[in-house]
């Protein structure tokens, strides 16, 4: 189906006097076989040249050495063009960039129409495609009312409607909710399934690669590993050494090895893990009742509930107060929408708080009301005490002190330089020369970019690296509290650890109160001290982690989920093993599994 | 707030009118546009008012809803009427100050101004009312490729109108986004003088356009990738075809044309 013979793509960057400032290889002498059905993962890190490889089996970019043919035409013939677009249909990663009709049926026809396909045909395709990726439903609406799962659903059957016999999905998932993923990458497992259409799949989320029938690891240009996920995933170390992570149960199973379980290499799911350690205990004789004996501390008391400080003790520092407050949107419109119903909540000093919620419950809308963004329509909020709705109250002293940095923050950079454009909050509040360029350094150190970044253009930079920009901004400003919303959102696994591990520094050394807003419950588990669950608006959970995950139920309710470690101990509950409700991180899990296993080694 | 304006007020119904091809539609309006301005009695304009509430009741829209369409143009309604009136120089003066005079014909003149007016953005506004953007679209492509012949991209512009429809919901609510954002860093954009204004909106404009054409790049190689090289050999989905009641739509409005000039002649 698809053949690439050593390819190789550089991205040559010219001044304005056509001079070559930089080459960049993005390809480097790859070749790459995949058959016709075949699921196949490309995993690689940002920047590895995974998704230059996808343009080119698009035959959007063309390789400068070597050939890629796809079902025996060469990439390079002009004459071939739109029938290999047709065959290797390509769906992109922004789900709002690819949808160029204001009707869903409309966008889906988009490309048959351009192939000339008479209209009777056009109508069944669209049809089937539609109603293949479970959209039929949703046909005569405007793509803008759609979620951005539904969104990359319609892209995909907008390429399904021009009946490809490969479909390359380059990063679909990046821009989505997990709900958004899981419909993603579940439609793209049914159509190769059920049509035999072949998959080719570019991530960086370990999770969505299992699914697949090969896996090809991709690194600075060059295919450096490739097999079925079970031989890939064994490779844990090597792996983590290319920047990227292997799914949960092969963690966890690499871990338990580790501590010296006789645990098989090669564990993806959780479910092939549960039966190893059941093999396990049944060679060792172990009886999982009289397991609940050992180490009782891990599961046995609740860790202490979250306590708010009193209103009047909280009113004398540096704190924020959410009292009774309401907000609509949209008031006397059709669209009215109660977005935040009778929240009350407090924030201290040096606090990393998580909120959690799924698209459209309101967490947005919160986090604007923290500082000043929107007024509450009911209810007060205090800052330091002071009510900031309240007529000559500064907004501008109330935004340098929380600040606020949305998602995708990299999109509102535009000076120069990326010192203008972190100097650009503290200019603003008329601070002196001096100090706006001390501020302005240290929080550009302080996000761990290069020294040899402050007089770059800030467009020039990474994905990474731009986002960084853009906290630093915030953090020029000296804020007390630091809001930050999906911060890690589009990044690879090393991308969003070491953003994260910043944040939490960030909030234990300068003692900034940290608001952590996330879809995942991992970095939630991982590194919040308590964490907030909103839901259609109102505030259903405000307490420590470990606490709000043990109601696993109730967040299923709401479209949420708990971390995979979580999951998996409540799994391992229901195989007779001694149930511990309180753990979710993977460490706590592998010390417990330990304990119990060689624990009765030793006795 | 920015992200509650709708472009295009369409309002989603099943009459006969909101069916019809939107060529026919276009066409009516423009003979509509063409016979408020070919007689300046009252029976004309008011045969003209008649046969568009006539319309009007067909299309099924509620007739609050054509009204809350007249607010934006309230303000020009008002100063061309109060213009006619005083500036009018007519013969029964009833009233006059300097320069500004009160006459029987000001009065007539206001009035009638102010009628034609409301006409003609009822009757203009009726068609988007009943014709979705796409159509609308469509129909102008199809109407006017006859102008092709003469190297006029028609189908470029259409398509660009499409994807400006998509668009502009999207780019407003980023504007919108934008906006938030550096006020959170303190922007003031509504602080100081014209200068200081304008330099505020740097920091909006820039990110905006910086989004506008990333999104135009994706836009144009998702397009590509769909195959899409121009008008040429395209199908459609929904192709429009005259049907027997759009003849019927093409000769009401020949004979209302034809009963406009004779209430002009005669």
């Amino acid at each position: 189906m698809i053949k690439a013979e050593h390819i190789t793509f550089e991205y040559i960057r010219r001044d304005e006097e056509q001079n070559v400032v930089e080459i960049q290889t993005a390809l480097k002498d790859v070749t790459l076989h995949i058959k016709k059905g075949e699921f196949v993962a490309i995993l690689g890190h940002n920047g590895s040249g995974k998704s230059t490889f996808a343009k080119h089996v698009n035959a959007i970019l063309t390789p400068e050495e070597g050939s890629l043919y796809v079902n025996g035409m060469d990439t390079k013939e002009l004459d071939k063009l739109y029938e290999i677009r047709q065959n290797a249909g390509m769906v992109f990663q922004n789900p709002d960039n690819q949808i160029i009709a204001t009707v869903v049926e409309e966008d889906v026809a988009f490309g048959p129409e351009n192939m000339g396909v008479p209209t009777g045909t056009i109508r069944d395709r669209v049809k089937r495609s539609l109603q293949a990726v479970n959209m039929w439903h949703r046909r005569k609406d405007s793509p803008n009312k759609l979620s951005g799962g539904q969104k990359q659903r319609v892209a995909i059957a907008g390429i399904m409607a021009m009946e490809p016999e490969c479909i390359v999905l380059d990063e679909p998932t990046a821009m989505l909710d997990p709900a958004g993923r899981w419909d993603v990458i579940h439609t793209a497992k049914q159509l190769n399934q059920e049509k035999g259409i072949t998959i080719l799949l570019i991530t960086h989320n370990m999770d969505e690669a299992i699914e697949a029938d090969r896996v090809v690891v991709m690194s600075s240009g060059e295919v450096v590993m490739g097999g079925t996920p079970k031989e890939i995933f064994s490779r844990v170390e090597e792996l983590n050494r290319l920047g990227l992570e292997v799914p949960f149960a092969t963690r966890m199973a690499y871990q338990l090895q580790k501590a010296g379980l006789a645990i098989a290499s090669g564990v993806l799911t959780e479910q092939e893990l549960i039966s190893e350690l059941n093999r396990l205990a049944k060679e060792k004789g172990i009886d999982k009742n009289a397991l609940k004996e050992r180490h009782p501390q891990y599961y046995r008391n609740p860790p202490a509930k979250y306590q708010s400080k009193g209103a009047e003790e909280l009113m004398k520092e540096v704190s924020l107060i959410f009292n009774h407050v309401g907000y609509r949107y949209g008031t006397g419109t059709l669209y009215e929408k109660q977005a935040l119903k009778d929240v009350n909540l407090t924030f201290t000093k040096g606090e990393f708080v998580g909120i959690v919620g799924h698209t459209g419950s309101g967490k947005s809308t919160l986090i604007q009301h923290m500082n000043g963004l929107l007024k509450p329509d009911e209810g007060t909020i205090y800052f330091c005490g002071q009510d900031i709705s309240e007529k000559d109250y500064s907004l501008k002293e109330l935004r340098s002190r929380v600040g606020l940095s949305f998602q995708y923050p990299e999109h509102q950079l535009f000076e120069n330089t990326v010192y203008e454009d972190v100097a650009y909050g503290p200019k603003n509040l008329g601070w002196a020369e001096l100090k706006i360029e001390k501020n302005s350094f240290d929080a550009i150190k302080l996000v761990g970019l290069p020294d040899d970044c402050y007089d770059l253009s800030p467009f020039q930079l990474s994905g990474g690296q731009k986002r960084r920009v853009a906290i630093a901004g915030i953090l020029a400003m000296e804020p007390d509290f630091l809001v930050l919303d999906e911060p890690t959102a589009g990044l690879d696994p090393k991308g969003r650890d070491e953003i994260l591990g910043q944040v939490a520094n960030i909030c234990q050394e300068r003692g900034i109160t940290v608001v952590l807003v996330s879809h995942s419950m991992e970095d939630i588990a991982n590194y919040v001290d308590r964490m907030i669950v909103i839901d259609d608006g109102e505030i259903r959970y405000n307490d420590v982690p470990e606490r709000v995950f043990a109601h696993g139920e109730e967040l299923r309710e709401m479209g949420l989920a708990v971390p995979k470690v979580t999951d998996f101990m409540e799994q391992i509950t229901r195989n007779g093993y001694p149930a511990c409700p309180y753990v979710i991180r993977e460490q706590e899990a592998v010390d417990i599994i330990v304990s119990w296993f060689l624990g009765s080694n030793n006795r | 707030m920015i992200r509650d304006i709708t472009i295009g007020q369409y309002y989603p119904s099943d009459s006969v009118l909101h069916r019809l091809d939107p060529r026919v539609k276009l066409f009516a309006t423009m003979i509509y546009v063409i016979s408020l301005f070919l007689d300046k009695s009252v029976i004309a304009l008011g045969t003209a008012a008649i046969i568009l509430g006539l319309v009007i009741v067909v299309s099924k829209v509620p007739l609050s809803y054509i009204v809350r369409g007249l607010k934006p143009i309230l303000f020009l309604l008002l100063f061309s009427c109060v213009l006619n009136m005083f500036f009018t120089r007519g013969e029964t003066v009833w009233w006059q100050w300097k320069f500004l005079t009160l006459s029987e014909e000001g009065l007539y003149n206001a009035g009638f101004m102010g009628a034609r007016l409301v006409l003609l953005v009822v009757g203009s506004s009726l068609m988007t009312f009943t014709t979705t953007p796409n159509q609308l679209t469509d129909g102008i492509e199809k109407a006017f490729r006859p102008l092709n012949k003469l190297h006029l991209p028609v189908h470029e512009f259409a398509m660009m109108m499409s994807i400006a429809l998509r668009f502009i919901p999207i780019l407003t609510e980023e504007l919108d986004k934008i906006m938030k954002a550096q006020a959170a860093r303190c922007a003031g954009f509504e602080e100081g003088n014209l200068i200081e204004k304008a330099k505020g909106l740097v920091p909006i404009m820039i990110p905006l356009f910086v989004s506008a054409i990333r999104r135009a790049n994706d836009l144009a190689l998702a397009m590509e990738a769909r195959c899409y090289r121009g008008g040429e050999g395209r199908t459609k989905l929904y192709p429009l075809y005259y049907k027997k009641r759009d003849y019927m739509g093409y000769g009401c409005i020949l004979l209302y044309l034809a009963g406009m000039i004779a209430l002009k002649v005669l």
